[in-house]
């Protein structure tokens, strides 16, 4: 008998039928009576004093019904944590990057709207603007921000063991300087919010957020609203990855206040342009990375340097800044770490949180440079990896690192053995390496990402799980679904603990009025946390309905089991009945019982030691190794990347058909940041701000991609589980790049890797 | 204002639009049908996509008054009667050929559009057949299995 | 500098869009049935009009605010039987001004008597626009990165231009004038595209340089006819996209290797010459000079690509 009936197995997500049938509704599709529409006025200038604003002529356009600026807001300011709410929802005395929202109005169609702003008049006196991140800190540049000083937004220094006298030790130390690109999320669906402020105080918005509970608190501290007087109920999201769907925008303000003095529903939808202009997208970060090594290629120590780009404010800066610090002890042992880090504003738009959040940055530094190291001691890439990797600790022992990061699994080893046992990198040079002007290369790549993250303040989530009468199941939690299949595996650990179907179990969005407070879907906490919160709810209800069950079979609860919708006694399996009687008979036993189980994740509540990046960040660890096989053509310099084979421990993955998409597609994203996309930032100002010049990845790019499932069984995450697909995001871009370097001799350290800068560099190196 | 009549669906509709309301608009505010979704307006993702007298087409680059008296498929007229999913509809989900769900109906219909031409179609037609349609979530590779599944056509080429 | 309503006015002239459009500007649409009608309304709005026939590049410009907005759009496609693509031995081929990209990356008489220019339109966009897209209007167009304006150069197409006033033939060559630019004044239409015969033994190949295998401009687009003799250079034609401020032909490397027998060295320095023809610009695609040498590069292939068949 297998040992689970329904995780593992390769079930279809539970909303996938509305999604294709376009039943789905996702923020734009919604529409009230009486709508108006939002739309913003943004800024020409990354760098300027708001001299005065002028909104009459636009509140006279006829259709027009209510125009609004900073001072509509009082002063009001939100932040990531207390000491950095430093963001307006529409620039106050000056604006800080290009477009950034300095006015909203709202008429009663878009294109009056549309109309209406450019009848606002603003005067600005354009300041000098700092758009390169290590020229922003000197003394002398332009100050984007009064209350920090050099520009400097958030700064670590954490020293581990002695980098100094290691480096004095080691046989072999390099010093390379890295640099990740200008990226972003991508995902297709622009942000969009329909708000209603209603006469009696009440906020109702259905908004295209992330982590809807964020929002919620934004909203009611802005509005100086009760929480309970907030509801943000949330539509399907089409794709999130950490951005600005993660955080509130000028747009929801807008929208709502305008609804407040409008007293109409007010609906604000950004186009795609305005998306890749403001969003919040991914910190470009320079990484001083030194390194060093024993002649065997045993790593000695580590120091970072980092420069990360803040553009205009903090939003989740601190987090990046630690994410990209603290699990740099991972995935190999290291006994001394020394991380400085700066996050610097500029006028550029804002750096945030990405899949891969932070670690992305400073894994693909040292996964790099130690392949360099690894060449110039003449070590193989895979012993070099081998001798390093953690080991995967025996059951019931933890692994800890130097800065007391600590893991109760790893695959890492398993996985880069059954990496290099495929075809792709074991037959590597078996076939041709050159083929006219295309020479072929194969790079490995051995990674880690955290799961289980968590953020200041709120960490923990709840679930309700409620049986109703026929032995069906509600499942009810605050933890979203952005598109990442999270609601598909709740209900299956739901229906997994309950002993019956999935599709059996029910789950709707999160409406903020009746699902419990979630911290929100980031840092892959949702199967973990979520899950476990769905566990213990769910092992709530069984219980009830185990003590109805004795009652009726005068037995022990314990004796009862449940499977595949069968009730029955463990020791005397023909004493049966099917699930849907027994919760008609829990449900209406006496004068009636509501079978409810409540749950709350236990996981991972220590807080995040920022300032020393000492402990955990996330409650488990994926490890990933991956080969990628690509193609240079030397003479033009284009890259065709052909072949992924990526071996993932994820712990144990819950629902595989949902697993293995997301690991296909966080590998395509790493890819696209690695060789093709680049925001191409002008002194404050986005040349490429549509998706023909933001180049991700289509269907004619992609590599095939082979997935290798290594279990390792974790027992901090519901069934095993650990976090899927961040993982292979970060272990994308060193696999490509070590096989570009396999392929041409060049190792490297600025993405993306265009087809100009390989030809350039083949000149150089001649 | 144009007065114009789109069969969508097997549906005919009289309409009175401005004239520079697009099909995409018209089909999502006038007529509710919000299945088919708004990504960047410029025909550069087709998420927008519905098929116009046999041809998929980004109707977010459609005057409405352009598309008068034309037959307009969406992904809402693809089921069957009493829900029964389109082969290709069913695919996707037994496939994992989604994920957010948001470039789906657009991806769905290319698909269609190329499996009316060309029923099956290899690894490669099918990756030039949506190559108008981008994805973030999925990297493509289950919407090709998807696609290679509806069309019945298993061997690897 | 100082912005008033909102706006920032560069030494360019140009506005700054700093509210982002999801909505078209107010035009008012009118849908001739002939010809004829068409260049009426094109001579009656005279400089206030638009014509659309795919809308693949003047909608989004007109979203963007790209283009100053017009009174009137006048939609061709209501006019029957201009979509033709015709051919016969005598005079060649002929496109309708409708004919699509699709029409043309599919015609099988394009395919197998003028192949270069199904490979350019086969390279463009992605389906939904090649579906809608007409090369007509592509032509029109005129970005300097056309991909079926160097095929066209290369097969020395002539272009019927037609107003209330009369017609012209023009050809392709003297065609485009600018970025954006050409000689079609604001009461003319492109009516037909007309392609002469190719001699037997000639063959053609369109390669485009870019990033991405779809959906992007060319960086560096590159049409080759050759008409061999006996592994001799008959004619040839090289036609230059995205490297200057419009398609050109590359006639110094042309004369370079005309008339002489097929060799790695001499077309290596008609390869060397075309690319000094070449005037590309440095902008946030690419580099001229990584353009400049991407010209050496791709005519050398397309001319070897193009005589590997013979």
């Amino acid at each position: 008998m297998a040992e689970f009936s329904v995780i593992g197995e390769r079930l279809p997500r539970v909303d996938a039928r509305e999604k294709v049938t376009g039943e789905a509704k996702y923020a734009a599709d919604y529409s009230l009576p009486n709508m108006l529409w939002c739309k913003l006025l943004r800024s020409p200038y990354p760098h300027a004093r708001i001299l005065s604003i002028d909104t009459s002529k636009a509140e006279r356009l006829p259709g027009v019904k209510a125009a609004v600026t900073a001072k509509d807001f009082g002063g009001w300011t939100w932040g990531w944590m207390p000491a950095t709410r430093d963001e307006p929802p529409l620039a106050v005395d000056k604006v800080r990057y290009m477009a950034e929202a300095v006015a909203g109005v709202a008429a009663i169609d878009e294109d009056t709207a549309e109309e209406a702003c450019q009848l606002i008049r603003v005067d600005y006196e354009e300041l000098p603007g700092i758009f390169e991140p290590e020229e922003a800190m000197r003394e002398s540049a332009p100050k984007v921000h009064d209350y920090v000083k050099n520009n400097i937004s958030v700064e670590y220094h954490w020293n581990f063991g002695d980098v100094e006298k290691a480096f004095a030790e080691s046989y072999i130390v390099r010093e390379d300087r890295f640099r990740t690109s200008r990226a972003t999320h991508g995902y297709l669906e622009p942000p969009a919010i329909l708000a209603y402020y209603d006469p009696t105080g009440y906020i109702t918005v259905w908004a295209s957020k992330q982590s809807p509970y964020f929002h919620y608190r934004h909203l009611a501290a802005c509005f100086k609203l009760p929480l309970s007087k907030v509801r943000v109920i949330q539509p399907f999201i089409g794709g999130g990855f950490g951005g600005t769907k993660n955080d509130s925008l000028a747009g929801d303000f807008c929208a709502v206040l305008l609804s407040k003095i409008s007293g109409k529903p007010v609906k604000y939808v950004e186009s795609m342009e305005e998306e890749l202009v403001t969003s919040r997208r991914r910190h470009s970060m320079i990484v001083y990375s030194k390194m060093g090594a024993k002649k065997d290629g045993t790593l000695t120590a580590i120091h970072h340097q980092v420069v990360a780009d803040g553009g205009g404010y903090t939003a989740v800066g601190p987090l990046s800044l630690y994410l990209a610090g603290f699990a740099t002890t991972l995935p190999y042992r290291l006994p001394n770490f020394k991380y400085d880090a700066y996050r610097v504003f500029t006028n550029n738009p804002i750096g945030a949180a990405m899949r891969g959040h932070g670690i992305t940055h400073t894994r693909f530094a040292a996964e790099i440079q130690m392949g360099m190291i690894a060449e110039e001691l003449g070590i193989d890439p895979v012993e070099v990896r081998m001798r390093n990797a953690i080991d995967n600790p025996k059951p019931g022992t933890i692994y800890e690192t130097i800065n007391k990061v600590t893991l109760k699994t790893c695959g890492l080893k398993e996985a880069i053995q059954k990496v290099t046992e495929d075809p792709i990198w074991r037959d590597r040079n078996k076939t041709p390496r050159k083929e006219g002007s295309i020479f072929w290369g194969v790079g490995l790549s051995g990674t880690s990402y955290l799961g289980g993250a968590r953020q200041m303040g709120h960490q923990s989530c709840a679930a309700i799980i409620r049986v109703c009468e026929d032995g069906t199941v509600n499942l009810i939690t605050g933890a979203t679904d952005c598109g990442q299949g999270s609601d598909t595996v709740l209900c299956m650990i739901a229906a997994e603990e309950l002993g019956i179907k999935l599709e059996d179990v029910n789950i709707k969005r999160v409406d903020t009025a009746y699902t419990p407070v979630d911290p929100g879907s980031y840092g892959s906490r949702v199967t973990i946390l979520a899950g476990q919160a769905t566990q213990k709810a769910a092992r709530e209800a069984k219980r009830q309905l185990l003590e109805a069950a004795a009652k009726t079979w005068q037995v022990k609860p314990e004796d009862v089991e449940i499977r595949e919708r069968k009730v029955f006694i463990t020791s005397d399996p023909e004493r049966s009945m099917p699930f849907d009687k027994l919760a008609r008979i829990a449900c209406y036993s006496g004068t009636g019982a509501v079978i409810l189980g409540t749950g709350y994740s236990s996981y991972g509540l220590e807080p995040l030691d920022l300032t020393n990046g000492i402990g955990n960040g996330g409650t488990s660890y994926s490890f990933t190794a991956q080969s990628a096989r690509v193609g240079v053509d030397m003479e033009t310099g284009k890259i065709t990347v052909t072949d992924f084979t990526i071996a993932s421990d994820c712990g144990r993955l819950l629902s595989p058909i949902q697993a293995e998409g997301q690991i296909e597609g966080a590998s395509v994203q790493g890819m696209g940041q690695t060789i093709y996309e680049d925001f191409i930032v002008d002194r404050g100002k986005t040349l490429n701000p549509t998706l023909l010049d933001y180049k991700m990845p289509h269907s004619t790019d992609i590599p095939n991609i082979k997935l290798i499932d290594i279990v390792t069984n974790d027992p901090d995450g519901p069934f095993g589980a650990k976090e899927t697909s961040e993982g292979s995001i970060v272990s994308t871009p060193p696999a490509v790049v070590s096989a570009i370097h396999d392929a041409t001799g060049i190792w490297f350290k600025e993405l993306p890797i265009t087809p100009e800068k390989v030809v350039k560099a083949l000149k150089e190196k001649l | 204002m144009k007065q114009i009549r789109l069969m969508v669906n097997g549906e005919s509709h009289e309409l009175s639009v401005p004239p520079w309301r697009t099909l995409l608009e018209v089909i999502r505010e006038d007529l509710g049908l919000t299945g088919t979704k708004e990504g960047c307006s410029l025909g550069e993702c087709g998420a927008c996509t519905v098929i116009m007298d046999g041809r998929a087409v980004n109707s977010c680059l459609v005057l409405a008054a352009e598309a008068d008296n034309k037959q307009i498929t969406t992904i809402e007229g693809l089921a069957g009667s009493r829900g029964k999913l389109h082969p290709i509809q069913q695919a996707f989900v037994e496939h994992g050929g989604l994920q957010c769900g948001f470039c789906t109906p657009g991806m769905i219909m290319s698909a269609k559009a190329l499996l009316d031409k060309t029923p099956t179609p290899t690894k490669e037609e099918i990756r030039r057949g949506i190559a108008g349609n981008l994805c973030r979530c999925t990297g493509y590779t289950k919407i090709i299995e998807s696609i290679k599944a509806a069309a019945g056509n298993t061997e690897e080429k | 500098m100082r912005g008033a309503f909102g706006k920032r006015i560069t030494p360019q002239g140009v506005s700054e869009v700093i509210t982002f459009y999801r909505r078209l500007p107010k035009f008012d649409y009118l849908a001739p049935k002939t010809i004829g009608e068409a260049l009426s309304l094109l001579s009656q709005y005279k400089g206030k009009a638009k014509v659309i026939a795919g809308g693949t590049d003047v909608i989004p410009k007109l979203r963007r605010r790209e283009t100053k907005t017009p009174d009137y759009i006048i939609d061709l496609k209501g006019i029957p039987d201009w979509d033709y693509i015709e051919y016969n031995e005598d005079s060649g081929l002929n496109l309708g001004a409708l004919a699509t990209i699709h029409d043309v990356e599919t015609s099988p008489i394009i395919r197998g008597k003028f192949s270069v220019l199904s490979q350019a339109a086969e390279s463009m966009a992605s389906p939904q626009v090649r579906n809608r897209g007409t090369i007509a209007g592509n032509i029109c167009n005129a970005v300097p990165s056309s991909d079926t304006a160097p095929a066209l150069l290369t097969l020395e197409a002539k272009l019927k231009l037609v107003s209330q006033r009369g017609e012209r033939t023009v050809n392709i060559e003297d065609f485009f004038t600018g970025p954006n630019k050409t000689v079609l004044t604001d009461e003319e239409l492109l009516q037909e595209i007309q392609v002469p015969n190719l001699p037997p033994y000639s063959n053609g190949i369109y390669l485009k340089l870019s990033p991405r295998r779809s959906m992007d401009l060319a960086i560096v687009g590159i049409a080759v006819v050759v008409i061999s003799d006996d592994g001799v250079c008959k004619d040839i034609r090289i036609g230059l996209g995205a490297v200057a401020p419009t398609p050109i032909r590359a006639k110094r490397a042309e004369d370079i290797i005309r008339g002489q027998k097929f060799s790695d060295t001499v077309i290596e320095r008609a390869a060397e010459i075309a690319a000094s023809e070449s005037h590309p610009i440095d902008d946030h695609r690419a580099s001229a000079e990584y353009r400049k040498e991407m010209v050496k590069t791709l005519t050398r292939r397309a001319i070897n690509q193009a005589i590997s068949s013979f």
